[in-house]
């Protein structure tokens, strides 16, 4: 899943129809004035002014600003722009046309196991979440299309009626023939609005989550995925995302502050076992990683660089199940130079690593895990005879 | 019994090399289980009409490649099986592609990354047509003793470990590719052992879910109870805890579900398989999933760790009301046969040399010539001059040496269109014939007429320096014994034309004050010879041979400088033939004296 900003969601819309307030995005305030002498819009309506970020709960924050003539746009603009919130630096501002409504309603395509989900509400904004059950839903196989007569009947069964039934049933067609079309796996617009000058459905706030995947075949998808939880990436996430696009296999690394187990565990399955075990026992982990698909050593040797630099670690977790074919002592290579790497930069002190592995070469690999002690590693390694996340429980007792 | 995959399940695999690789591993537990190769066609259409050979045991098997399925299942009516290991982008296209061949029941795709959108057309595809399609992004099947369908399962040395060689009880569903491994061994540990292993694919929507698979095994009575791995997101494992309370079923069902630190975790964030996601509103989540599962009577341990022993217990209980039976071990497996490279490296075979090699070795990250790293040598300032050493001589040569062996590559590099080298190579690159056979055609030229006189040269030099001949006594020894002094007379210099490029060689040597017995005596001879007839000179072969001798290269490389100089000259004539388009080469009759008999009648043939 791939998370898409409001401004590149509000385009994919616009691509298939739907009415969307005029917007433009901008990274500075010179940018907004060169637009705003080409654009009448910007002159002639009211504005909102966002913080162009993944961020949560931006409007508390301050980052959203309503209401707004072209220079109180720019004066935003110029105050949202290089705040610093969190880890994110506000780098872009998108500043759209404020359609003034009175109704509010809720629409969403999303996928489903056999197909995908159409939800229309006749209620919108913050109401949706508290009349869940107001949200009336058309599911649709994969490969079907839905009729107009379905989509109609679904509008009605929501609480429309009069124009608005086929106007609302026309909008949930258009946002499922984007969602179809841009193999989308969730899209939201809450609210949907009625335009006061036309009486037209506009969306106003669009939330696009695409299949990554499915980029191969599209490539007017010139715009960058936003992180997913809320927060800008790190310096060492990005990094090991960078590696993880170069190579066969694969290399992964999210930063949890304020943890104290670090994870360095094989497999998107066994990974996150060992993530479970350490919160069962009561841990806190400073990361999750995994490295799987029998990735290059020098990768997962970057991947052990940036574990071995988290703050106030106390255990490592060299964790994996079986393998089928990533070959154990060649990413254990990786991870031992890793490991050394890090000790001659003085990192690791008190620091307690344990291993438990198996698959193709485990036992050499293990061997060599093992000859670390006589390097001074504080390192205690186990073979496929151990349970799996059995090293957690020792890891965790042990402190 | 098994279910999917058993002794009548063959093969055909969609891909280049990860399918290849999967057919070796595919050969390796066909070798275990003693059965013939259970692949018996790739679709691979750029190696179309190729084979590919596939060790089995000690021998290889040669599996044919064609451009599409049906092609394959004509040729093979036997087919009813196709793994998929193409690309993302064309995955779909290629499951379509054997989903709709009559001869085909299961297709199984190992792709990762596959649109969601395409896995659920699949799906729903196979769905209609009674089919089975597991995966995408899934790490295979195996059917204990009788089948294996892609990696699952591990290297060989975790087959035998795992007991995969014959049946046990337990059937196993897994998102996670290292995780079936681990189950599959941890039934052996605690149990008998595996029926079926199935990798459902870590995909949020896979092909199949668990309830078809959980239907298959409850129709199975080899197996007794199912264990499932899963993970946060989706609703598999909800619809599996439905299924299972829905009756009273046969099979004993053991779960056990992954992503509890999501709940200790900052908020959306991803990891795992793409298919572990959170749900909304605490629908997805490993509790809610847990829950079901336990609600609907599975066994559900409370942590990875515990599932050893559930597994064991379970097995304990069956085999005391007597469900089972405890397996009975074959006295012998087979032993897959070592490579001799991992052979040699046990201190197994001791394998005679086919060849010996002293100067250079590129079986570390980059050649070294006589020891030393190419980029090292590089680094530090060396030169062409110095490679030369070490891989003709095995020395480092000095940096005055260096500079005199550069001289004479950069004089003797070309000397024109008309010497023999140059004018084969130019007549070759005429008739159309390519780089290397025209550079080699002027390179056969190289003989002791042209070119090829710096090894005699320098040989019969050297062998008056150390006799301590003079100059009269060598032309004697030369007369008496060999002929003409090599390296003396040119065909177009002479006394009164004499050439530059000895000039300056000889120039550049004696102004460096080093010792030059060879290039001394050579100089004698030719105050001899030249008297005698002026054009009696010391030539560039000559000069070359005797500097070369005087630095300490061996007598038998010395041709090789010439060799090596003037194939800077004749790869020149090349392309600049091939850029202007020389046109072909005839001798014209007048530079031909005929001289053979005038035409005459044939005689009658007796």
């Amino acid at each position: 899943m791939a998370k898409v900003l409001e401004g590149p969601g509000m385009g994919l819309m616009k691509k298939w129809g739907i009415n969307v307030p005029n917007y433009v995005v901008v990274t500075s305030v010179d940018e907004l004035t060169k637009l705003g002498q080409a654009n009448e819009w910007l002159k002639k309506s009211k504005l909102v002014a966002k913080a162009h970020e993944a961020l949560g709960s931006r409007f508390k924050l301050g980052l959203v600003k309503v209401d707004l003539d072209f220079k109180a746009a720019e004066a935003a603009t110029k105050e949202m722009i290089g705040r610093q919130v969190g880890s994110i630096t506000v780098t872009q501002v998108i500043v759209s046309e404020m359609i003034p409504h009175k109704e509010e309603y809720y629409c969403a395509v999303k996928s489903t196991r056999e197909g995908s989900e159409i939800l229309v509400a006749n209620c919108g904004g913050i109401e949706v979440e508290s009349n869940w059950e107001r949200v009336k839903r058309l599911e649709l196989a994969i490969g079907q299309a839905p009729s107009a007569d379905a989509l109609e009947k679904l509008s009605k069964e929501a609480g429309f009626a009069g124009p608005l039934i086929k106007k609302m049933a026309e909008f949930a067609g258009k946002m499922f023939a984007c969602f179809d079309n841009e193999d989308a796996q969730y899209l939201e617009v809450n609210p949907v609005v009625t335009r006061a000058s036309d009486g037209e459905l506009v969306a106003l706030d669009a939330v696009t989550l695409l299949d990554g995947d499915a980029k191969f075949r599209h490539p007017d998808w010139n715009f960058a995925f936003a992180a997913e939880f809320g927060r800008a990436y790190s310096k060492d996430e990005t990094e090991v995302m960078s590696v993880d696009s170069k190579i066969k296999g694969s290399v992964k690394f999210i930063e949890i502050p304020g943890g104290d187990t670090a994870m360095l565990p094989a497999g998107g399955g066994a990974s996150v076992y060992y993530s479970d075990a350490v919160v069962a026992r009561g841990g806190k982990l400073a990361n999750y990683a995994e490295y799987s698909g029998d990735p290059p050593d020098w990768a997962v040797e970057v991947l052990t660089e940036k574990i071995c630099s988290l703050p106030g670690i106390k255990n490592i977790i060299v964790g994996g199940a079986i393998a089928n074919f990533t070959d154990v002592v060649k990413t254990f290579g990786g991870i031992i130079n890793g490991f050394r790497k890090a000790k001659s930069e003085g990192k690791l002190k008190g620091v307690k690593i344990w291993v438990r592995r198996g698959g193709p070469r485990e036992k050499e690999g293990l061997d060599a895990m093992r000859a670390l002690k006589d390097e001074g590693f504080d390192i205690t390694v186990f073979d496929r005879h151990t349970p799996l996340t059995d090293i957690v429980d020792m890891a965790l007792q042990a402190k | 019994m098994s279910i999917l995959a058993n002794k009548d399940t063959y093969v055909v695999i969609q891909g280049g090399v990860a399918g290849v690789n999967a057919a070796r591993r595919m050969a390796e537990f066909c070798y275990l289980i003693k059965r013939s190769l259970n692949v018996l066609a790739f679709v691979y259409p750029p190696d179309a009409g190729k084979s590919n050979e596939i060790p089995y045991g000690s021998g290889l098997v040669a599996v044919p490649v064609y451009k599409t399925i049906a092609e394959a299942t004509k040729n093979h009516p036997q087919i009813n099986t196709s793994l998929v290991y193409i690309g993302a982008d064309r995955a779909m296209k290629g499951g379509m592609e054997a989903l709709d061949d009559s001869h085909i029941k299961v297709v199984s795709m190992i792709t990762e990354g596959v649109p969601e959108k395409d896995a659920k057309i699949l799906g729903a595809h196979a769905r209609k047509l009674g089919k089975v399609f597991n995966g995408p992004s899934s790490i295979g099947i195996v059917s204990a003793g009788s089948c294996r369908l892609g990696v699952i399962g591990g290297a060989f040395d975790n087959l035998v470990l795992s007991k995969l060689y014959r049946e046990g009880s337990f059937g196993v569903i897994t998102k996670s590719g290292g995780l079936s491994n681990e189950i599959i061994w941890i039934c052996s540990q605690f149990a008998d052992g595996i029926t079926t292993a199935i990798g459902i694919g870590g995909d949020a929507y896979p092909g199949t879910d668990y309830v078809s698979y959980l239907e298959m095994f409850e129709n199975d009575p080899q197996t007794k109870a199912v264990v499932i791995v899963g993970e946060m997101g989706g609703d598999l494992e909800e619809r599996a805890a439905e299924w299972y309370g829905a009756k009273k079923r046969r099979i004993k069902l053991m779960a056990v579900v992954s992503g509890f630190c999501q709940e200790s975790l900052p908020k959306g964030m991803k990891f795992g398989h793409a298919g572990a996601k959170e749900g909304m509103k605490g629908e997805g989540s490993a509790r809610s999933k847990s829950d079901a599962l336990k609600k609907a009577g599975a066994i559900v341990p409370a942590t990875f760790g515990a599932l050893g022993p559930a597994i064991k217990e379970t097995y304990q209980e069956l085999l005391k009301s007597g469900q089972v039976k405890e397996p009975v071990e074959p006295a012998s497996l087979p032993k897959l046969p070592k490579s001799i490279e991992a052979a040699m490296k046990a201190d197994e075979v001791m394998v005679t040399p086919l060849i010996r090699t002293t100067i250079s070795d590129d079986r570390g990250e980059e050649p070294c010539y006589d020891g030393y790293p190419a980029s090292e040598l590089i680094n530090k300032g060396y030169e062409v001059p110095h490679v030369i050493g070490l891989l003709w001589d095995k020395r480092l040569i000095s940096k005055q040496d260096a500079e005199i062996v550069k001289r004479i590559m950069m004089l003797s590099a070309d000397h024109g269109p008309c010497v023999s080298g140059a004018y084969a190579t130019i007549l070759a690159a005429c008739a159309g014939i390519g780089l290397s056979q025209s550079v080699a055609a002027g390179m056969i030229m190289i003989g002791p007429r042209f070119g090829g006189a710096v090894t005699d040269a320098g040989r019969f030099f050297k062998y008056a320096v150390d006799n301590k001949m003079s100059v009269d006594e060598f032309l004697v020894y030369m007369k008496k014994n060999h002929g003409p002094v090599p390296g003396i007379g040119h065909r177009v210099k002479s006394l009164r034309n004499p050439d530059k490029r000895v000039k300056e060689l000889v120039g550049y040597v004696k102004s460096l004050n080093i010792k030059t017995p060879c290039l001394d005596f050579a100089l004698a001879v030719e105050q001899v010879t030249a008297a005698k007839k002026d054009n009696l000179i010391l030539n560039v072969d000559g000069t070359m041979a005797a500097v070369l001798v005087d630095i300490g290269f061996p007598v038998d490389s010395l041709n090789g400088f010439f060799i090596l100089s003037r194939t800077i000259g004749l790869i020149g004539h090349w392309v600049d033939q091939k850029r202007q388009d020389g046109r072909l080469i005839r001798l014209f009759d007048y530079l031909v004296n005929y001289a053979a008999p005038k035409r005459r009648e044939v005689p009658p043939l007796k």
